[in-house]
C-alpha cells in the first residue's frame, strides 16, 4: 500500500528527483512517473499524461509546468509553490555554482565523467518511462491503439513535421474522435 | 541594468517559448545585442551549463541572470522561469475531471500515448550525445532494465550512475 500523500512527502519526492534527474525535462518528468504513479499511486497514468500533455502546451519551461500542475492536483496551491520551489531552487543554485566556476569545473575529469554517466542513465530512463505509459494498454483487441499513437507522435516529432505542442494536440483530437481505449 | 528590467526581459524571452532553449533568440537579441550586458560566449556557457546540470535545460535562464546581474539576477532569472508555469492551473482546473469522463477519456489516452512516442523520441538526441561506448551503453541498458522490471527508486539508479561515473573516471 503506497503512502498517502502529504506535502512533506510530495517537497521531499521534488527535491529529490527534481535536483538529482540530469538530461533535461523529458528525463525529470519519466522519474516524476516512476516516483508519483509506479511506485506511490499519487496519481494515475491518466492523470500524469494530462499533466504531462498540458505542460507541452504552457508557454515557457514544459517541466515547470508539470511540476505545477502535479503539486496543483495533488495539493493545491500550497502543493504548486512548494512542488516547483523544491525541484528547482537547488537545481538554480546548482547552476549558479557552475556560471561562477565554469572553467574549473569544465576541465574537472572526475565531474565530467560523473555528468557523462548520468547522461547515459537518463537516456535509460525516458526509454523504459515510455515503454511504462504504453505497458498496460498493449493487450486485448485495441493494443494497436497505442501503439499507433506513440508512433504516429515520434514520426512527426523526428520527421520534424509538427511541434511537440502540435502533436500533443493532434493526438487529443484523434483520441477523442476515436473514443476510449481498453486499458488496464 | 536593474533587477526589475532583467526580470521582464527573461520573462519575455520565457513567457514567449514553449521549451528549454526556443527563448535563446530572443534572450540574444534582448541582452546581447540590444543591452549588451551578455557576450556570446558567456552566452554559450550558460547554455551548457543548463544541459549539464540535472533539471531542465530551461535553467540556462538562470545562468543567464548570473551573468547579467549576478546573484540578484540569478533571482530574476529563477522567478521568470518559475512565472509562466502557473498558466497551467486554469487549464488543468478546467479539465480535472477529464480521466474519469468516458466521453474525454480517449483524448487524454491519446496524448498519453503520443507521450510515449515523444518521450522515446527525446531519448534520441540524448542518446547521441550520451552513448559513446560500450560503458555508457550498458549504463542505459541497466537504468531501463533497473525502471521497467523493478520498483526501485530513481535516485538509486542515479547514486549507481555517478558511482559508476566515479569509477571510470578512477580508473582512466
Amino acid at each position: 500500500m503506497a503512502a498517502q500523500v502529504t506535502l512533506k512527502r510530495l517537497v521531499a519526492v521534488a527535491l529529490r528527483v527534481g535536483n538529482l534527474t540530469f538530461g533535461g525535462g523529458d528525463p525529470t518528468m519519466a522519474a516524476f512517473h516512476r516516483e508519483i504513479v509506479t511506485r506511490r499511486n499519487w496519481l494515475t497514468p491518466e492523470q500524469y499524461a494530462l499533466a504531462f500533455g498540458l505542460a507541452r502546451v504552457t508557454p515557457g519551461t514544459n517541466l515547470l509546468a508539470f511540476y505545477v500542475a502535479v503539486g496543483w492536483r495533488l495539493m493545491g496551491w500550497r502543493g504548486a509553490l512548494a512542488t516547483v520551489l523544491a525541484a528547482t531552487t537547488p537545481s538554480a543554485a546548482f547552476a549558479v555554482l557552475l556560471t561562477h566556476s565554469a572553467a574549473a569545473w569544465g576541465a574537472n575529469r572526475w565531474v565530467t565523467s560523473v555528468f557523462e554517466a548520468l547522461s547515459a542513465t537518463a537516456v535509460g530512463m525516458t526509454v523504459a518511462t515510455a515503454w511504462l505509459l504504453l505497458r498496460p494498454y498493449l493487450r486485448g483487441r485495441r493494443a494497436w491503439r497505442p501503439l499507433v499513437f506513440s508512433g504516429g507522435a515520434a514520426i512527426l516529432a523526428l520527421g520534424e513535421w509538427l511541434s511537440p505542442v502540435q502533436i500533443v494536440g493532434l493526438a487529443a483530437l484523434a483520441g477523442l474522435l476515436w473514443g476510449d481505449t481498453e486499458g488496464p | 541594468m536593474s533587477t526589475v528590467l532583467l526580470y521582464l526581459i527573461l520573462l519575455k524571452a520565457v513567457a514567449t517559448s514553449f521549451s528549454g532553449l526556443a527563448s535563446l533568440p530572443v534572450l540574444r537579441a534582448d541582452l546581447v545585442e540590444h543591452y549588451r550586458v551578455l557576450t556570446d560566449a558567456e552566452l554559450s556557457t550558460a547554455v551548457a551549463i543548463g544541459r549539464a546540470g540535472p533539471g531542465p535545460i530551461g535553467l540556462y535562464v538562470v545562468s543567464v541572470g548570473y551573468f547579467a546581474g549576478g546573484v540578484p539576477g540569478a533571482c530574476a532569472g529563477l522567478l521568470a522561469l518559475v512565472t509562466p508555469a502557473f498558466l497551467i492551473i486554469p487549464a488543468i482546473s478546467f479539465l480535472r475531471g477529464a480521466a474519469g469522463r468516458r466521453e474525454l477519456r480517449g483524448a487524454v489516452h491519446g496524448v498519453m500515448f503520443a507521450a510515449a512516442g515523444l518521450l522515446a523520441c527525446a531519448s534520441l538526441p540524448l542518446a547521441r550525445s550520451a552513448i559513446t561506448g560500450p560503458l555508457s551503453s550498458s549504463l542505459a541498458a541497466a537504468s531501463f532494465l533497473a525502471l521497467a522490471l523493478t520498483r526501485a527508486d530513481t535516485v538509486w539508479v542515479v547514486v549507481g550512475g555517478a558511482a559508476v561515473g566515479l569509477l571510470a573516471a578512477w580508473a582512466g
